[in-house]
C-alpha cells in the first residue's frame, strides 16, 4: 500500500513553490541519528518507501525508524501523446514538498556506524543531496 | 548552574531583518535581553561566546553575567536560541535576566545509562521517550542533568518522570506520569513484508493513488440545491 492520505478534500492540487528554508520540522525530534535535505524537492511515496526499505534492510531487527515526511500533495498528469487543453490531468501520485533542511528520517537504537551506513544507503534513493545528523554531545 | 562566564553585548539600535543580515555578515548575531522587571534590550553579541556556554556540560541552563557597554551588568541565562536549519550557524538568542532568590522553571536534560535486560536477553528496544523534564527551583540549584539508570527494565516497563530523584527545593513542573525511556518489543512484522516484496511495495498500480474524496455534507447540498432553484 503506497503513503498517501486516506481521504482529502479535493482530489487535485495546484503546484505551489518551494522556496525558503524548512523552518519546522529541521530538528531531531525522535531518534539520536537522521538524514536532513539540503534542497528543495517533490519526493515521492516511492521515493520514500525505497528509502525506508533500504534502511530498515540494513539495520534488519535492529533500531526504531521515524519517517518526518509524509507525501500528501496529489499530481497530476496528462497521458501521452495527447494535445494541450481540455483540463488539468489525472491524479498521478503522491509527493512530499521538501525544502532545505528538512529533517526526512530519523533513527534510534543502532549505533553511529550502524545508522550512519543505513542513511547513506537511504539518501542513495533520494533526489536531493542530504546530511547526516547525529545529537550534539556536551563538551 | 551559576558560572564566572562573561558575555559582551552591544545595544543595537537598528532594528529589522536588513540590519539583522548585516550584523551576522560582521560576525556578530542579534539578541535580545529581557525580565527582571526592566525593560528590554536589543543587543549584539559574539555567536562563538554563545555557542561555548550551549554546547557546555550545563547548556542553555548556565547562568552567566551579560555586559552590556555603556550599561547594566546582570546574570542572565538563554530562554530561546534559533539554529539555520541549512548551516546549522546560530541566528538569535533571547537572554533573560534572572533574579538568583527567585525559583525559575527550567528544562533539565534527562540521561540514561547502561543497557536493558529487555534489550539484552529479550532483544526488545529502548526507546528513549523525553529528553528533557521541565523542573522549578532556585537559580543555584539547577542540575546539569538527571541521570537514570535503565538497567533492570524489561520489555513493557518504563522509567517515569516521577521516578527522577529531586534534590532540594526542586518541584517537577513536567507530569509525573510522562515517560522518560521505555523497552519496548520490536514489531516482527515490518522487516518480512519490506524483504519480500520490496519491488511490489516501491511499484504500486496506478489506480491505487485515488483516496477517498471527502463529500459535501448534507446542509451544505441543500442549500446549493435550493440556491440553484432561485
Amino acid at each position: 500500500m503506497p503513503l498517501m492520505p486516506k481521504k482529502v478534500k479535493y482530489r487535485k492540487q495546484q503546484r505551489g513553490r518551494r522556496t525558503g528554508k524548512a523552518w519546522r520540522g529541521a530538528t531531531l525530534a525522535f531518534g539520536d541519528y537522521g538524514l536532513k535535505a539540503l534542497e528543495p524537492a517533490w519526493l515521492t511515496d516511492r521515493q520514500i518507501e525505497a528509502a525506508r526499505i533500504a534502511m530498515t534492510r540494513f539495520i534488519k531487527r535492529g533500531g526504531k525508524v521515524w519517517i518526518r515526511v509524509f507525501p500528501d500533495k496529489p499530481i497530476t498528469k496528462k497521458p501521452a501523446e495527447t494535445r494541450m487543453g481540455k483540463g488539468k490531468g489525472a491524479p498521478e501520485g503522491w509527493v512530499a514538498v521538501v525544502k532545505p533542511g528538512r529533517m526526512l528520517f530519523e533513527m534510534e537504537g543502532v549505533s553511529k556506524d550502524i545508522a550512519e551506513e543505513a542513511l547513506r544507503l537511504a539518501a542513495h534513493k533520494l533526489p536531493f543531496p542530504t546530511k547526516f545528523v547525529a545529537r550534539p554531545v556536551a563538551e | 548552574m551559576r558560572t564566572a562566564i562573561k558575555i559582551d553585548a552591544v545595544p543595537r539600535p537598528a532594528r529589522g531583518k536588513n540590519e539583522a543580515r548585516r550584523l551576522r555578515a560582521q560576525g556578530m548575531i542579534p539578541a535580545v535581553l529581557y525580565g527582571g522587571y526592566q525593560d528590554s534590550v536589543a543587543v549584539a553579541v559574539n555567536p562563538k561566546d554563545v555557542l561555548k556556554i550551549l554546547h557546555s556540560k550545563t547548556g542553555h541552563n548556565t547562568i552567566f553575567d551579560v555586559n552590556v557597554r555603556g550599561g547594566e551588568s546582570s546574570p542572565a541565562m538563554f530562554v530561546d536560541w534559533q539554529y539555520d536549519p541549512v548551516k546549522d550557524t546560530l541566528l538569535h538568542v533571547d537572554l533573560k535576566r534572572i533574579d538568583l532568590t527567585k525559583r525559575i522553571r527550567v528544562s533539565v536534560p534527562v540521561v540514561t545509562h547502561g543497557e536493558p535486560k529487555g534489550v539484552k536477553a529479550q532483544g526488545g528496544l529502548l526507546e528513549i521517550v523525553t529528553r528533557e523534564v521541565e523542573i522549578e527551583c532556585l537559580p543555584d540549584e539547577i542540575p546539569e542533568q538527571f541521570n537514570v539508570d535503565t538497567t533492570e527494565l524489561l520489555i513493557g516497563q518504563s522509567i517515569r518522570a516521577g521516578d527522577l530523584a529531586l534534590q532540594g527545593s526542586m518541584k517537577l513542573v513536567t507530569s509525573a506520569d510522562n515517560v522518560i525511556a521505555h523497552v519496548v518489543a520490536l514489531r516482527a512484522e515490518a522487516a518480512p513484508t519490506a524483504e519480500a516484496a520490496p519491488e511490489a511495495a516501491a511499484t504500486p498500480a496506478a489506480g491505487e493513488s485515488e483516496p477517498q474524496v471527502i463529500k459535501k455534507g448534507k446542509k451544505e447540498e441543500e442549500a446549493e440545491a435550493e440556491g440553484k432553484k432561485k
